[in-house]
């Protein structure tokens, strides 16, 4: 294609924008409705994902080793533990360093240093922190089968809650993406169709001259992207000022709750790129189906 | 250049089969002048089809500069039309755009450069004698004006061939001299040139002036060729036997 066609196309596809402004104008509400949604459930997915995630790392699972368990076998362990898949973090507690903290705990009542000073009933102890709540069970599992170790305390029941949590949560943000989707593709594909029905005489004319096909359809696919990327503009700068606002707000509040998830939301900063570039490329994407698939019938001449 | 070997065409309805042309043959030579003549239902509009690939035939060829159009794909299309011209009826020009851009528009759909456009635009707008006109849209033109813009834009592209569908069907008759006066200037520089219609007296006025070539169509058949005599004869014996036949199955 020459230049000067292509600049020619690419007009006629702006010009068609503004000559059907009514209807871009709807479509482009549309998508824009729905891209907003989109990138709430995206958000909201991102954060509950974090959400979980910090819970898990603050439920330790704890390795108790037998109370007779010999320097040998405590050191043993550890280098088993450590080198245990989906361990990241172990720390080794002391049946000593157990009985200064309980001790500290409870100065003002007992001294339980000295009560305990020849027989500390305390385990000697792992915390050991699993990458994903997903992998305690296995990790526990995994844990039991060590020497020396009297038992493993996993949050289990907690970690259970949290990844069925985090599963519906993402399951229902992918339908709700999906059926946005689907939405965006039929009214983008309505609009087309308007358009081109408005023009099938002009078509017509350009088939029975010699156009080709692809030259028919690139002004209505610039027609169709150009008002995708507008939508997606205009959604991703909503999405990201109301973001920004928001995760202020929170930070700017905190309540019991909030501190119990971490106190804050994902930063904007880290997801300002998945929205932005995302946004692109449904607008693009969505339109260009919409556009290919509305305009088939017409080009039959 | 245009070829009609043993073509057929037949419509299929819901429970009937229509024949629109049975087993054609014609052979247009380049450069030649052609009226294609027939009443209503004679099979004209699919004889033009055909040609413009808007439908493929039942039986039979149609080739057009050797290149036979059954067998042509369906993305190669859009070239062979840039081979011809067509002027409609309805002149089907954009409301919207001016003389100027109706014209243009048709070049541009054909990848001609920005340049050749301006300087060939203005220049088959001058051949029509509209070159003043260039800026005015559809609606503020006559009929006959119109048509002659649907002629300059048959002819910006430089097609070799030029066919037009009733081409006076929508103007007055002290107009439809002027067009069929333009088409064969259009003839004189060596580009064919078929003019479908059912105006006998213009046709026969214009053939006897002109020397031009006729084809009849009457029933989806040659009923007669000014260039070939022994198809009329062909025809008449055709007519002759069918109506024998009826007699026979009453």
């Amino acid at each position: 294609m020459r230049f000067s066609s292509f600049t020619y196309l690419v007009g006629q596809g702006l010009h068609n924008l503004r000559a059907n402004r009514l209807m871009t104008f709807a479509s482009m509400g549309v998508l824009t409705v729905c891209m907003l949604l989109i990138g709430a459930a995206y958000l909201l997915g991102v954060n509950i994902d974090a959400m979980v995630e910090y819970i898990g790392d603050q439920n330790e699972t704890v390795v108790y080793m037998n109370l007779d368990a010999t320097e040998d076998q405590i050191a043993a362990a550890d280098s088993a533990i450590r080198s245990t898949a989906h361990v990241v973090g172990v720390t080794y507690v002391s049946p000593q360093e157990v009985l200064s903290i309980y001790s500290d705990m409870l100065a003002d009542y007992i001294d339980l240093e000295s009560a305990f000073s020849s027989d500390n009933p305390f385990y000697p102890n792992y915390r050991v922190v699993v990458d994903s709540p997903d992998n305690i069970p296995t990790v526990k599992q995994q844990l039991e089968q060590i020497d020396g170790v009297y038992r493993v305390n996993a949050p289990l029941d907690l970690s259970n809650i949290f990844v069925s949590l985090q599963r519906t949560i993402s399951y229902a943000c992918y339908a709700v993406v999906g059926v946005l989707a689907i939405v965006s593709i039929v009214v983008i594909n309505n609009t087309i169709k308007i358009t081109v029905f408005n023009r099938r005489k002009e078509i017509g004319i350009m088939k029975l001259v010699g156009a080709t096909n692809g030259f028919i359809r690139f002004p209505f696919f610039v027609e169709g992207v150009t008002s995708g990327l507008i939508s997606a503009a205009i959604a991703s700068g909503v999405v990201c000022g109301a973001y920004y606002a928001l995760c202020r707000w929170y930070a700017e509040n905190p309540t019991t709750l909030s501190q119990m998830f971490g106190g804050q939301l994902v930063p904007l900063t880290e997801v300002w790129y998945y929205i932005v570039g995302g946004f692109a490329l449904l607008g693009f994407v969505l339109c260009g189906i919409g556009t290919a698939t509305s305009i088939r019938k017409h080009l039959n001449v | 250049m245009i070829d009609f070997e043993h073509v057929s065409k037949t419509y299929e309805t819901h429970n009937d089969e229509n024949v629109a042309l049975e087993d054609i043959n014609i052979h247009i030579d380049e450069g030649e002048f052609v009226f294609i003549l027939g009443h209503s239902g004679a099979g004209k509009s699919t004889f033009l089809k055909l040609i413009q690939m808007e439908e493929k035939p039942t039986e039979g060829r149609v080739l057009i500069n050797g290149q036979d159009l059954t067998k042509i794909k369906r993305r190669k299309v859009p070239y062979l039309r840039r081979q011809m011209g067509v002027v409609f009826q309805d002149f089907r020009l954009i409301p919207t755009m001016t003389v100027y851009e109706n014209v243009a528009f048709a070049m541009r759909v054909t990848n001609i450069s920005t340049k050749k456009i301006k300087a060939r635009v203005p220049f088959a707008l001058s051949l029509v004698g509209l070159e003043d006109k260039m800026d005015r849209l559809p609606d503020e033109l006559s009929g006959g004006e119109q048509q002659r813009v649907a002629v300059a834009r048959a002819l910006a592209h430089g097609p070799k061939i030029i066919i037009a569908d009733e081409p006076t069907g929508n103007i007055d008759p002290e107009m439809s001299l002027d067009i069929m006066q333009l088409f064969e200037a259009i003839n004189k520089v060596n580009i064919t040139v078929v003019v479908v219609t059912h105006e006998h007296e213009l046709v026969n006025k214009l053939a006897a002036k002109y020397n031009n070539r006729v084809i009849t169509l009457a029933d989806g058949m040659v009923a007669s060729d000014t260039a070939h005599p022994e198809v009329a004869r062909r025809y008449a014996a055709k007519v002759a036997a069918r109506s024998h036949d009826g007699y026979d199955d009453e």
